[in-house]
Parts: C-alpha cells; sequence; structure tokens
C-alpha cells in the first residue's frame, strides 16, 4: 500500500469535516455584514463596528496566548499606541489608510521590542511585564502633555464618509473590513509552519528546539502579530471614538480583553469572535439594567460582575470556552 | 576536505562542571558514519549530559566537537542544518497537536504531509495520524517521537533511552529499526540486550569518567565496567 493511499485511509478513518476555506468564510462574512448594516439602526450599526475592532485585538491575542501561550495584560497599551498614532497623523495629514497603516506600523515595532523582552521571561514575570505596559503607556500621555494633551486626550480630525452613506453604516464597513483582513491573515498564518510552530513552543520548548523550532524567533514573532492586530483596532477605536484619551485604555481593559478570549475559546479565531460579541453585548446589557435600577454607580461596576460570572459558568460548563462547545447531533431519520 | 579519518562525528576532551560536580571528564568519542554508537553507564554517569553537549543545550568548560573535521558550535534549533536529530528520555511531544502535526513540525526545509506520513508508517503508527498523542499508549507515543526525529531524514540520530517504559516486542521493533536505519545512531540506554545486539561500538561511562571503550564482547568481559555497572555474572 502507498503512502498516498495509507494517507486517505487515515483520513477516511477519521471522517473529520473537510476544512472550510478561509477566504471564502472571509467573503461570507463581508456579505453577512454589508447587509446588516442596510437593515440595523444606526446604533446598532455602531455596535457592529465595535465589534468588528474588538475582533481585531481579540484574534490577535488569542494567537498569543492561546496558540503559543504567552500571557499578556498590556494589549490594551498596544491598543492606545495605534490609537494615538493615528490622531496624531490624522491631526496633521487627514489621510485615513495611510493612518491607520502607520498605526498597525508603530504598534508592531513597539510590540516587537516588548515581545524582545518577553521571549526571556515566563509565567508570572511575563505577566508583570505586559502589567507594567499597561500601566506605563497611558501616564506617557501626561507626561508629553503638550504632545498628547494628558487627560483630556486629542480629537480625531475625520472626513465625512463618501456619499450619503450613514456615519455608523461607513464605521462598520471600515472596522469590519479591518476585522475580515485580519482573520485573513491569522487564518492563513496559523494553518501553516508558522501555527505549528506556535503550538508546538507552547506545549513543550525543549522538544521544539530539538525539532528544529527558533523558541524565541517564533515568541517574538507571535507577540508582533498580536501587536499589530491590536494596533489596528486601536486605530479603529480612534476613528469610532472620533477622539482618543488615555481613560479609553484603562488597565481593565486588557482584562476584558483576556477574559474574552478565554470565555470564547482559546486559541480559536471563532471564540474570538465571539469573545468581541460578549466585549460589546455584556457592557450594554449591564447599561440596560443599571438604568432600569436608576443607579449610576451600578452600571460601571456591573459589566466586570457579568463578566466574571460568565468566566466562572463557561469554565464550568465548557472548559474550552464557548467555541469549543459541541452540540449533540440530530439524529437521520432512516428511510423507509 | 576532510580525510576518512575526520570523517563523522569527533568529541574532543570535553569537561563539563555543574559547580563542584564534575559532570564530564576529559571525554573523548569517535563517531564513524553509519556506526551504531551506545554509551551506557549508572545514573549520573553523564550520558545525557554528553548527548546536551552535542546538542548545545550544555557548553563544555573544556574540549570541543567536530563534524566531518570542521568545528561544530552546536545550537539545539540549529542542529537539523547539520543533519542531527534527538530523542528525549520522556516522550517530548506537543499534545495541542495531532500525531501528523508532532511529525511535522520536524519537517524543517519542507513540511510535505506525505513524508511525515512515511515516518509514521515506518514507526507502526500512521494509522493514528490524526489523534492526539496524550490518546494513545506510550510505547506509541514513543513512536511518534521516533518518526518526528526520522522525519528530519539525520545523519546522526540521538538516542536517550528509546527503550525506557517499552516490553520486549516493542524493544524487538526498536532494535530492527535501529540496524535498519542506515544512519549513524549514539545510543544512551540501560537496557543492556538492546545495547549489546544492535551497538558497533560502546562507551561507558562511570561519575563522568570513560572507564571503557569497546565492542559489546570487550565491554562484557571488562571487569571494570562489571564492577561499576553490569555486575558479576552470577
Amino acid at each position: 500500500m502507498t503512502i498516498l493511499q495509507d494517507a486517505t485511509k487515515t483520513k477516511d478513518h477519521q471522517k473529520s469535516p473537510p476544512k472550510s476555506t478561509p477566504l471564502l468564510l472571509v467573503i461570507a462574512g463581508a456579505i453577512i455584514v454589508v447587509a446588516l448594516t442596510y437593515v440595523l439602526p444606526p446604533f446598532r450599526n455602531y455596535q457592529l463596528a465595535t465589534i468588528g475592532a474588538y475582533f481585531c485585538v481579540t484574534a490577535g491575542l488569542t494567537v498569543l496566548t492561546g496558540l503559543n501561550g504567552q500571557l499578556s495584560l498590556g494589549h490594551g497599551a498596544l491598543m492606545a499606541t495605534g490609537a494615538y498614532t493615528l490622531a496624531l497623523w490624522q491631526n496633521k495629514f487627514d489621510l485615513l489608510l495611510p493612518g491607520i497603516a502607520l498605526a498597525v506600523l508603530v504598534t508592531t515595532v513597539v510590540g516587537g521590542i516588548i515581545g524582545l523582552a518577553a521571549a526571556r521571561l515566563r509565567g508570572p514575570y511575563l505577566a508583570g511585564l505586559t502589567l507594567a505596559v499597561a500601566v506605563v503607556v497611558p501616564s506617557i500621555t501626561s507626561t508629553f502633555d503638550k504632545t498628547f494633551n494628558s487627560d483630556q486626550g486629542l480629537s480625531v480630525a475625520l472626513d465625512p464618509p463618501p456619499g450619503v452613506i450613514p456615519v455608523e453604516q461607513w464605521q462598520a464597513w471600515l472596522c469590519w473590513a479591518g476585522a475580515l483582513l485580519t482573520v485573513l491573515v491569522l487564518a492563513y498564518l496559523v494553518r501553516g509552519r508558522f501555527g505549528r510552530d506556535l503550538r508546538a513552543v507552547r506545549d513543550d520548548e525543549t522538544a521544539a528546539k530539538l525539532a528544529g523550532v527558533g523558541v524565541a524567533r517564533t515568541q517574538v514573532m507571535a507577540f508582533v502579530v498580536s501587536a499589530a492586530c491590536a494596533g489596528l483596532a486601536g486605530a479603529l477605536f480612534a476613528v469610532l471614538a472620533q477622539s482618543v484619551s488615555p481613560g479609553a485604555f484603562p488597565l481593565t481593559l486588557s482584562l476584558f480583553l483576556l477574559m474574552a478570549i478565554v470565555i470564547g475559546g482559546l486559541g480559536r479565531l471563532t471564540g474570538a469572535l465571539i469573545g468581541a460579541v460578549l466585549l460589546v453585548a455584556l457592557p450594554s446589557v449591564a447599561q440596560s439594567i443599571a438604568e432600569d435600577a436608576g443607579s449610576q454607580h451600578l452600571e460601571g461596576n456591573l459589566a466586570l460582575t457579568f463578566f466574571g460570572v460568565v468566566l466562572v459558568l463557561v469554565m464550568l460548563a465548557a472548559p474550552g470556552g464557548l467555541a469549543a462547545l459541541k452540540f449533540p447531533r440530530r439524529s437521520r431519520r432512516q428511510k423507509g | 576536505m576532510s580525510t576518512r579519518d575526520e570523517q563523522g562525528l569527533y568529541i574532543h576532551h570535553t569537561t563539563v562542571r555543574f559547580g563542584g560536580l564534575l559532570a564530564l571528564d576529559d571525554v573523548s568519542l569517535r563517531v564513524p558514519p553509519g556506526r551504531v554508537v551506545g554509551i551506557i553507564g549508572p545514573n549520573g554517569a553523564g550520558k545525557t549530559t554528553l548527548f546536551n553537549v552535542i546538542c548545545g543545550f550544555v557548553v563544555p568548560q573544556a574540549g570541543a566537537i567536530t563534524l566531518d573535521g570542521r568545528p561544530l558550535r552546536p545550537r539545539p534549533d540549529h542542529l537539523y542544518r547539520h543533519g542531527i536529530a534527538r530523542t528525549l528520555q520522556g516522550v517530548g511531544q506537543f499534545g495541542g497537536m495531532t500525531v501528523l502535526e508532532n511529525v511535522q513540525v520536524g519537517q524543517r526545509r519542507r513540511a510535505r504531509p506525505e513524508e511525515a506520513y512515511a515516518a509514521l508508517e515506518r514507526c507502526g503508527v500512521a494509522e493514528h495520524a490524526g489523534e492526539y498523542p496524550g490518546s494513545l499508549p506510550y510505547a506509541k507515543r514513543k513512536r511518534v517521537e521516533l518518526a518526528r526525529a526520522l522525519v528530519a531524514r539525520p545523519r546522526i540520530l540521538l538516542l536517550d533511552e528509546p527503550a525506557g517504559g517499552l516490553d520486549a516486542a516493542e524493544i524487538g521493533w526498536l532494535a530492527e529499526l535501529i540496524r535498519s536505519a542506515r544512519t549513524t545512531v549514539l545510543l544512551v540506554e540501560h537496557h543492556m540486550d538492546l545495547v549489546m545486539s544492535v551497538c558497533d561500538e560502546i562507551l561507558v561511562l562511570d561519575f563522568g569518567k570513560p572507564i571503557a571503550l569497546g565492542t559489546p564482547g570487550e565491554i562484557r568481559s571488562d571487569p571494570k565496567v562489571a564492577e561499576a555497572y553490569l555486575g558479576a555474572p552470577a
């Protein structure tokens, strides 16, 4: 029996469903998003856009933490880097797409520098380093207040959307274009050798080294890729809010991002999507409850409580996250 | 161009100290191409340390390694460039990846799935290609690790206690694989029947010091080896 015949036999034996092409899924996703933006009211379109922006960062973070095993508590700060870069660029040149590209580039460089240090650290020390980044980056805005305008932040100069497209619809298109591009790049990256190397380093560094994997190089690359995604998300948030300030990127944002990918399912892009939806939906639900209860104090804390409760419940019911949930298939009716 | 005497792996007067502990004491070994050389000795004799020196995990205080007459400054993740592959004492596997993906990690230059299947087939575990290694019995996981080492088509294969935890039938299969590997093999092993049956030459270490080097017959009859490791015949 030839090797190929054996391979076929093994695949038959597994009876695994055929893998879908990322490009087809992204095209389908784009069609669904565009269709949704025509039927949703403006506020829902804004929420849809926010999900798209969050999806960029959660997808990058799940590659770093889920596939490569590196814990980051500093992705909120990387988003801030992207957002401030775009704000500074827009206020000077007012060219959105090159500005977004520059935001990604700057954040990638920052991520590379953090990644170089992170590749030498493990476990709590790595968490400590990224936590320091999350604390330090917003404080830079106060130190260099002439550039970053301290706590007030910067407004982002944006041209109105082309034609008669409503702002929220245009924002949703822009954010989801970024999200789907991110997903497409990440899906192809993690399917090949890079993805195998990421997981090999996560599972056993010594065995990975002996198999020829450059452990430090892989870890730095994971950080760079993840930082680029966070930079894109930050730039999109700046477009959404049309302003940036340190208060928009607190330490709790980094914690929320981490909780979101754990609840969604670590190491899965579908998990990152579920996490992004939760990041928008849970605070919205919390706000509704707080408004009904007539308490403004409740609103700030309820979202965190919700996330905590959902995290505990999901970990009890599905330790692999919501994306790993398997529902029993309905049995087919027998013919005749 | 290297002369015939320089061909293969040559470990020159290597000494390794861990603080006050002398792990390897002036160890020299020549491993000519195509030979199977065993390294035996009691626990703590320095066998795995010698492997770690060859792989670049441990930097010796003295000595050198040459490959085909050229100095070898090993780095674990660059071993494949020199045609060297190694298995670990444990199973050293990637639990979050399928058996096939585990083997594909070892393919650095080309990652063709057919070649990975071929390596799995050679090791008798091709039918488990789509499964996760954690779901397999220990002996099969060892075979997967061997497949990952073999898929790189190494010139020199370092096997660190490959027979640990295997039954007699599995050890028989392993002996056959080593004999038919058509590559240079360095074997660290406690299973004496396996060592004596497959090795062309054996180095015996005791407290980091080489106490004997010779053919299996010479090693079996060496009184120093019997005293330090093998024990006197009943």
